[in-house]
């Protein structure tokens, strides 16, 4: 008897040291490289020039990225690494292109920018006077603008930072979802093995498989928790629809998972004496039920629009 | 005599004048993109566009703006999904421009050019054909936009690892009142 005790402790512990390690190393894994693209815009007298469009397009994915120019003219990317055209804009001068900045990871790249004003037109005329006869010249009717909505600088800026928790919050729970759906391999099978495992006639070698199976189910549901519960929160986003059943019922599953071991051990424990399973331990079945019952439920719950 | 009729004209000439340069402003607005996925089917609403047009020298520019975390398809965390995957923090508004020649502004269908700004790309819709109908003073323009995932470069979003079809058309319902 001591021998196999001791063989199923070692198989519980290789699978829980397994579950622990995935979830040790989730964060090196998941953590963001990114660089820093950062600089000055001015004028050919050294005064900064505020609100300037400055874009940063990644030249092998095309990728543009906005920014403006702060009061002291400067600006901020954090970018992925990569070659990085930047382009700097503003009313009034003319614009400068950086054909390639080379980002990489955890550096800071600083390109800045002297933009010549726009040449006068010939024949005297001052800007303002080319900026009323421009539009009558070529016909075309005024453009109406994003202010002229409402909508300032600021407001129309992208927000690379608020992206890129975004992008993790996706890349979390999409790892969550597959997860949460190989976790139904495991979480099945330890189902089926339960009826060769509870009875009378069960053998050593049957409760073995449940327990391990069980083992396994329990690393994985952990490890599928860890995705979600770490998945980064979007500041100022009230939840709505499935998703709050699907949250709801993980109070029901979640103490489920940690209950159907302790009992399942106990249970065993009753089993390898020679005893019927009595007293809290009698438990394990239903709360299992239970617990596999709401976490299926939470599967379906996003996964079918009812 | 002749002073009347100078005022009775000049006051006829008065509206003449102002359509000549008149300015729309976007009143009320319903843009719901939609969504096929092998498992279900799902719309975003969002009634918060902002638009202006301007109408000068026998012509008229409008601009529309929207913002992309304004859409609305009843599930949170799938809204999230969307704004993630369409960079709706790198690009906070869609942006539809449009010109049209003043007196086509008048037919009950009107056949547009859009310029589409969205998730940092910019796509050209040719002749897409819109219903307009005046009720009251406002102007109601309705349509749809045949949009696709791939103008814009936006990977399918999946579920359950099957992605959602490429056509997300638009619908597009516009009330325009003239600027004051």
């Amino acid at each position: 008897m001591l021998p196999n005790i001791a063989r199923r402790s070692r198989t519980c512990l290789t699978s829980l040291a397994s579950a622990l390690l995935i979830i040790i190393s989730v964060p090196s894994l998941m953590a963001q490289v990114m660089g820093e693209l950062t600089g000055t815009v001015t004028d050919p007298a050294g005064t900064p020039v505020a609100f300037a469009f400055v874009t940063a397009t990644n030249v092998e994915t095309g990728r543009a990225l906005p920014a403006a120019t702060a009061t002291d003219g400067s600006y901020r990317f954090s970018l992925p690494s990569g070659n990085y055209r930047i382009r700097f804009e503003s009313r009034g001068y003319d614009m400068q292109e950086i054909p390639a900045a080379n980002v990489t990871a955890l550096s800071t790249v600083v390109e800045n920018s002297v933009l010549a004003p726009v040449e006068q037109p010939q024949g005297n005329t001052t800007a303002e006077q080319a900026q009323k006869t421009a539009p009558s010249a070529s016909n075309k009717p005024q453009e109406p603008s994003l202010e002229d909505l409402g909508i300032s600088p600021s407001q129309a800026k992208g927000n690379a930072r608020e992206q890129a928790l975004l992008d993790r919050r996706s890349h979390m729970l999409k790892i969550h979802q597959r997860l949460g759906l190989i976790t139904i391999a495991p979480l099945g099978a330890t189902l089926i093995t339960s009826a060769f495992a509870g009875g009378r006639e069960t053998s050593r070698a049957s409760r073995d498989a449940h327990a391990a199976l069980g083992t396994a189910t329990v690393g994985m549901y952990f490890t599928t928790a860890y995705f979600a519960i770490r998945a980064p929160k979007i500041p100022g986003t009230k939840t709505r629809g499935p998703i709050r059943l699907h949250k709801t019922l993980a109070w029901i599953h979640g103490p489920g998972m940690v209950l159907t071991p302790i009992l399942g051990e106990m249970a065993f424990a009753q089993k390898s004496r020679g005893e019927r399973v009595h007293g809290i331990a009698s438990a394990h079945g239903p709360v299992a039920i239970v617990t596999a019952g709401a976490f299926g439920l939470a599967v379906v719950s996003v996964s079918f629009k009812f | 005599m002749l002073r009347k009729l100078l005022i009775t004209f000049w006051l006829l000439s008065l509206p003449g004048l102002a359509w000549a340069d008149s300015q729309w402003v976007l009143d009320q607005s319903t843009l719901t993109y939609h969504v096929s996925h092998p498992l279900h089917q799902f719309d975003g609403v969002s009634h918060v566009a902002k638009g202006k047009g301007i109408c000068s020298n026998g012509e008229c520019s409008f601009l529309i703006a929207v913002p992309v975390k304004s859409f609305d398809s009843g599930d949170s965390n799938r809204d999230l999904h969307m704004l993630q995957v369409t960079r709706g923090a790198e690009f906070p508004y869609v942006t539809v421009r449009t010109r049209l020649p003043e007196s086509a502004a008048t037919s009950a269908t009107i056949t547009l050019d859009l310029e589409v700004q969205f998730a940092g790309q910019t796509f050209e819709y040719k002749q897409v054909p819109f219903q307009r109908s005046v009720q009251g003073t406002e102007t109601r323009i309705t349509g749809t936009i045949p949009a696709k995932l791939t103008d814009f470069k936006i990977d399918p979003p999946t579920l359950l690892t099957m992605p959602i079809k490429n056509e997300i058309p638009v619908r597009v319902d516009l009330s325009w009142r003239p600027m004051q």
